[in-house]
């Protein structure tokens, strides 16, 4: 019978058997890492034979983009070809499904775009490359370094700018690289959520959001400059069904966005003014007398101050003004708010990418602390965490050769994962850069500059701001070394790239910073081509320093990349996890052993121990002491430019891909139908955006979702030789906040200003 | 038809996240170009906004297909167990005659192997006890397989924007609600 089911299965798919046994023959010999990859496409990864999973092999991986859901994978696995990948059922979280850029992953295991060997480019942006070898690649290298090594007498002329493209715990192993070359120059800090990380440790001293899993308890739900129908589709699930169970559902947006479509209200508040609307319901729960008095005067410090505050300088109708959310509507919000027991906040990374992003995140935590929600299952500000990060980073801790010589200035690499290294202090440091203007500081740094640029896990030109000034300062740099998938708009202006792997074909071990659960990511299939790994890229960089000067670099020279995910285990990850050994995990993910709330014995983290509503540290800082309103950004255009996410891509991945053409093959820039009567543009026309900076065209579509002073464009490379990049209009003013925790602010990329005509 | 199973689409639920057509893709490694699950925007003054209420779209394993109707080969067949709508590819000569009478669009003609292709059902996941590839990856259970038999709540057979026919397309829908919306003072 099963056999019968089979042959109807190949039938009704039309499977080519004979086409694919050819395949695996050469994929065993490894022939097929030489041919060319139209062969490997598509027909070699059909998935025909569903009948029986016990003709698969399954693996356990993980998804390590930087997201919220950072799902649990199951890869199904025949003929040493990943098939087909499922979510995991283990997780609750994940709950057996993924996304849409989930669900393409066998296709960018085995895209045809995918660069297969080190290549070299003659002439940047030429589109002239050679194929080289990997010595060849690692001669071209470590000369440049021992060169500037010779010429600097210290190695701060590397430069290394990394971050979220893997979040696979290994792949620290990049940051470990450098360090086991010498004192090297580090762009710290990240574009994502800084300014929120600092505001929330100002706050409770650290940041840590409840478990996702608990909102379905909550009562009233206001998701704050998020899109979770878009980023985090797994959290979805948890508001509907708090929803069910009589929650209501509240979206503040600038946009009317897809997860604002989903709630029982939507309030269009100004852009940057969230702010401004915390403290207008903040005070009108003082008049109501509303606040949490047990909460505000036992478990918080300066709440008399910031009450004082409220009521010297807030008014509802004021907040009314500022935010264009009427006055009794921000009324009624505040007192449903603090009624409903418990009641949560998210707030969104969007929200805090603007000049006063840290201070609007600070009201918002303190409207959730005043009306005593901290603490509480189904309650909480909830922003993100780093609760279940614990582990030893073995691969990003190495020494640097001996006599080394660094930098002798302040500071030293930080990120937002900083503190788990136990770095050791030292006479000389690595010299720390901000990561967010990297072109502004590539231009700015000398004595001695940087001269050579490593990426790795990031797309410069893609995602970082002010494209037009990137290319400019990537010209003083001699050598400039990708690492990467694919060849997008960094990798076009590198002179050397190395090919890497996809989850599939790395050892590493994942964590989310929003749910709670652990998942290991096994090598499902060996590396395809010559693609390494960024810990096999460092030993074999590692090997070739040594061979050309002994002693030049301390990372080891052979490793086992399996041995290497062991190694970062410890018993705090397994006791916080509840399992003995790493190999539970082939078994499923697993969710560690955590309340469901956040500070649940209301025991801070900051200097007080208490919820800081008046916070000395930020004072410290340059910040207010209390939550105070700060101002947005002064206009430099006729109209805000909003460039979030897109639901097709994870930043700069994912939307290249041609399955993902299949469902989105254009990007647009959205505007209210009244916006482009005035300009006299319609509906599909080709259309020029333009600020100070930078120009972009692209067809625009007439939509109210997008109020009449702004214009909407996803972020999102395309590749397939579109060269849509909003960041050409995206500059690099900072955030105000980000410095204290992360070792430079974030950015302010929704704080900024374009205008639109017809093309 | 006694064992028909349908998609139940829950526009309400659904996200438009995209999720079921790209499972669909990854279950079948689907040739680029082609999707057999696709989502269509809702254009009605029923729901006034743009690009933010779908209908995930797939075979709608009709009670009178007119595919199988149209198939000079016979290659279609609609199976008794669940009345999934099935092309035989030992059969299909790849004519497209499906592929123009079918009133939904749903077969697509694969270049490569000069035959048409559509969704199945996956049944023979069914069979092995395991969801369709979109209704299991769905992240917010908009997308359901049910029994047509079985009545859900508010569930239409021709919602607006979905072509009516006489050919009992089993899909149904739930439409969406809209939420109430404070736009800013201007």
């Amino acid at each position: 019978m099963e056999k019968l089911k089979q042959k109807q299965m190949e039938k009704t798919l039309a499977c080519n058997h004979s086409r694919r046994r050819f395949l695996q023959g050469l994929l065993a010999t490894g022939v097929l890492a030489t041919m060319p990859s139209g062969l490997l496409q598509p027909l070699l990864v059909e998935a025909k034979d569903l009948l029986n999973e016990a003709e698969y092999q399954i693996f356990r991986n993980a998804c390590p983009r930087n997201c919220y859901d950072t799902c649990s994978i199951k890869s199904f696995v025949k003929d040493g070809v990943l098939q087909y990948v499922e979510g995991a059922t283990e997780s609750s979280f994940t709950a057996g499904g993924l996304c849409v850029k989930g669900n393409s992953y066998a296709r960018q295991l085995y895209s045809p775009d995918r660069i297969k060997y080190p290549m070299k480019q003659i002439g940047r942006g030429s589109g002239n490359w050679k194929r080289i070898s990997w010595d060849e690649a690692l001669e071209t290298i470590s000369s440049k370094i021992l060169e500037i090594k010779a010429k600097d007498d210290n190695l701060l002329g590397l430069g290394l700018t990394k971050y979220s493209g893997n979040f696979g715990i290994t792949h620290y192993g990049v940051e470990g690289m450098m360090s086991s070359l010498g004192y090297t120059t580090r762009f710290v800090g990240t574009p994502c959520w800084p300014a929120g990380i600092d505001a929330q440790n100002y706050d409770t001293g650290s940041m840590w959001c409840n478990d996702p899993e608990d909102m379905v308890h909550s009562k009233y739900i206001i998701v704050w400059g998020a899109n979770p129908a878009f980023c985090s589709v797994h959290t979805m699930k948890y508001i509907y069904e708090a929803r069910e169970r009589g929650a209501k559902v509240v979206v503040i947006d600038p946009l009317l966005t897809q997860t604002a479509a989903k709630a029982d209200l939507y309030l269009q508040v100004a852009a940057g003014e969230d702010g401004a609307l915390a403290l207008g319901m903040a005070r009108h729960l003082v008049d109501k007398q509303l606040v949490d008095r047990e909460f505000v005067t036992r478990y918080a410090l300066g709440y008399a101050e910031f009450e004082a505050y409220l009521k010297k300088n807030i008014t509802v109708t004021w907040a009314a003004e500022k935010t264009g959310i009427p006055a009794a509507e921000i009324r009624q919000l505040a007192e449903e708010f603090a009624r409903a027991d418990p009641a949560t906040i998210w707030i969104g990374y969007g929200m805090q990418r603007h000049v006063n992003g840290g201070a609007n995140v600070r009201a918002i935590d303190a409207l959730v602390a005043m009306t005593g929600n901290i603490g509480k299952t189904g309650g909480g500000a909830r922003y993100g965490h780093l609760q279940t990060w614990g582990f030893n980073y073995h691969a990003m801790i190495q020494d640097k050769p001996a006599g080394s010589k660094g930098w002798l200035g302040k500071g030293g690499p930080m990120g937002e994962f900083h503190g788990a290294s136990g770095d050791q202090q030292a006479k000389y440091r690595d010299r720390t850069v901000n990561i967010n203007k990297i072109a502004q500081e590539i231009l700015d740094t000398n004595d001695p500059p940087v001269r050579m640029l490593w990426v790795a896990c990031k797309n410069v030109l893609s995602q970082d701001f002010d494209t037009n000034k990137i290319k400019r300062a990537f010209e003083k740099l001699e050598l400039i070394v990708a690492v990467d998938l694919f060849f997008n708009p960094t990798v076009e202006q590198a002179d050397i790239v190395l090919p890497t792997v996809t989850p599939f074909e790395d050892w590493t071990v994942n964590v989310s910073y929003w749910h709670y659960w652990l998942s290991l990511n096994e090598q499902a299939v060996k590396p395809l081509y010559e693609t390494k790994t960024d810990i096999d890229i460092a030993a074999a960089l590692s090997k070739k320093m040594n061979a050309k000067q002994p002693g030049s670099c301390t990372f080891p020279q052979e490793i086992d990349s399996k041995q290497w995910m062991e190694k970062e285990f410890n018993q705090g990850i397994y006791d916080l996890f509840g399992i003995d050994s790493w190999q539970q995990l082939r078994q499923g993910p697993v969710k560690a052993k955590l309340k469901s709330a956040s500070f649940p014995d209301r025991k801070f983290l900051t200097p007080s121990t208490k919820y800081e509503f008046r916070s000395e540290l930020a004072a410290a800082n340059g910040h207010a002491a209390l939550p105070e309103y700060k101002a947005g950004r002064k206009a430099y255009g006729p109209l805000r430019l909003l460039t979030p996410h897109s639901k097709f891509s994870l930043h700069s991945q994912f939307q290249n891909l041609d399955w993902m053409h299949d469902f989105n093959n254009e990007p647009f820039v959205y505007l209210h139908p009244q916006t482009a009567k005035s300009r006299g543009i319609k509906e599909g026309q080709l259309v020029r955006v333009f600020n100070k900076i930078g120009e972009l065209s692209m067809k625009a579509k007439l939509t109210d979702n997008v109020p009449t002073d702004a214009l909407l464009m996803y972020e999102s490379w395309f590749g397939r030789k579109n060269n849509f990049n909003v960041n050409t209009l995206v500059d690099d003013e900072s955030s105000d906040m980000g410095a204290f925790k992360t070792g430079a602010p974030g950015v302010a990329i929704h704080d900024q200003f374009a205008d639109i005509a017809k093309a | 038809m006694k064992n028909q199973k349908a998609f139940f689409v829950d526009v309400n639920r659904c996200v438009g996240c995209y999720t079921c057509a790209m499972a669909c893709k990854n279950t079948y490694q689907v040739e680029p170009g082609i999707a057999w699950r696709n989502l269509q925007s809702v254009e009605d003054p029923s729901f006034p906004h743009r690009d933010l209420a779908f209908y995930s779209l797939a075979c709608n394993h009709c009670e009178k297909p007119a595919c199988a109707a149209a198939c000079p080969e016979k290659a279609i067949y609609k199976r008794e167990k669940d009345g999934a709508v099935v092309i035989d590819i030992d059969k299909c000569t790849g004519e497209k005659k499906c592929i123009t009478e079918c009133p939904y669009g749903v077969p697509k003609f694969n270049q490569k192997t000069a035959q048409a292709e559509k969704c199945h059902m996956c049944y023979a996941r069914q069979d092995a006890g395991k969801q369709p590839g979109c209704v299991q990856s769905c992240p917010t259970g908009a997308l359901t397989l049910v029994n047509l038999a079985e009545k859900k709540e508010g569930a239409v057979s021709f919602p607006p924007g979905f072509k009516k026919t006489d050919i009992g397309p089993s899909t149904r829908f739930r439409l969406a609600k809209v939420p109430r919306i404070v736009r800013r003072n201007s």
